[in-house]
């Protein structure tokens, strides 16, 4: 069965994944040119709720919360084109808003863009594909047929996802998501 | 009188110094002839987001200014972009809106309101340091040094006529992930020290 995920889990792997980043950078001789470590852009999602409210209080993570999922993509290019490690959290009806996007900036344009995608609604007892709700049951499939690899975020075992298909994303050029299965905590 | 974009665009290249430039749509043939060697990625194939990848890139270099060469068409489809632009509050982001009222690429279709869309209030609304028209192209030359240097977010709406070329009649040009990866290269040896 899916668990809840703890909000500090959630942004202590966060910090670690822009830690490697920034290390990766300044192994190229790159200075970086500020204080925090990374970038959170978000179009506000209800299933990441308990994270959004923690990063409120964080000052080694800098939040932009964007007015649609269109804008997080093409601003997460331009802070990667500049050089800043970034995260783009959303929710599943926020992908299917923004699939244009997706294609033209993420795909066609080879920037790498990490997505932390909610299930809002998914039910603790089926599969994802399985749900009674179809905003939970086409993610996934959606993200196959435009190729983006994606893991599952079940539990807190899970968490080393986050920094995986971020990596996975860099290394690929492209977008690579992980669907946070449950309601953070 | 109304001036013409590429009259806009040489007079501002001459006088960008260093800032990173974001063309899109009818700026982008005319931009790569005037600033072929410049700091610049065009908005190709998603409408509507060239100011929100300026804005990631003056959040990135907020040493640098950043120009975006937007269009009425194409702010009209991420008009939610003026609220995120105004409330990240980058004081190097510039927003320069071409206003011809038309789609030119597409036929020169009217906007949806024509010229009644009032972009310098909504941006004013939206929450910009500043917010201004300019009508003609001795306005712009004297203004232009007040538009390089002024605090932002800074948004110049430019009464233009239409451009000589489009993307579809000038050609696409560099393909965007070329032009995604070239500034990248560039802004890192920067970065770098290179």
């Amino acid at each position: 069965m899916p668990e809840s995920i703890p909000a500090p889990l959630i942004i202590d792997t966060l910090k670690d994944t822009f830690k490697e980043a920034r290390a990766a950078l300044a192994a190229e001789g790159v200075r970086t040119r500020h204080e925090h470590l990374g970038w959170i852009l978000s179009v506000p999602d209800t299933h990441q709720k308990s994270v959004l409210a923690a990063l409120d209080k964080e000052r080694a993570l800098r939040v932009l919360t964007c007015s649609t999922e269109d804008e997080a993509n093409a601003v997460a290019a331009g802070l990667w084109i500049g050089g800043e490690p970034v995260v783009v959290m959303i929710q599943h009806a926020g992908l299917y808003a923004s699939v244009n996007t997706l294609r033209g900036v993420a795909m066609d344009g080879r920037v790498p863009i990490f997505y932390m995608i909610g299930l809002l609604s998914r039910e603790k007892d089926k599969d994802p594909r399985e749900s009674r709700h179809s905003m939970v049951r086409y993610c996934e499939p959606l993200l196959d047929v435009f190729g983006v690899p994606h893991a599952r975020l079940e539990g807190p075992n899970d968490v080393h996802f986050i920094s995986e298909y971020y990596r996975l994303s860099r290394e690929r050029r492209g977008p690579a998501a992980v669907l946070v299965g449950l309601e953070t905590s | 009188m109304a001036m013409k974009p590429e009259e806009a665009l040489r007079l501002i290249a001459a006088r960008r110094g260093d800032a990173i430039c974001v063309p899109t749509m009818t700026t982008s043939p005319a931009w790569r002839t005037i600033a072929p060697d410049d700091l610049s990625v065009g908005c190709v194939g998603f409408m509507g987001g060239a100011s929100s990848i300026g804005l990631g890139l003056a959040l990135a270099h907020p040493e640098r200014r950043v120009l975006v060469f937007d269009g009425d068409g194409s702010l009209l489809m991420q008009l939610g972009a003026l609220a995120t632009n105004a409330g990240a509050g980058a004081r190097n982001f510039v927003h320069l809106l071409f206003r011809n009222n038309v789609y030119h690429t597409s036929g020169a279709q009217e906007i949806p309101g024509g010229d009644g869309v009032d972009f310098v209030l909504m941006a004013k609304g939206a929450g910009y340091r500043e917010a201004f028209a300019i009508r003609d192209l001795s306005e712009l030359e004297r203004r232009l040094p007040h538009i390089l240097t002024a605090d932002g977010p800074l948004f110049v709406e430019l009464h233009t006529t239409l451009a000589d070329k489009t993307p579809m009649t000038a050609g696409m040009g560099v393909p965007f992930a070329k032009q995604v990866e070239t500034l990248r290269e560039k802004l890192l040896a920067l970065g770098a020290g290179r």
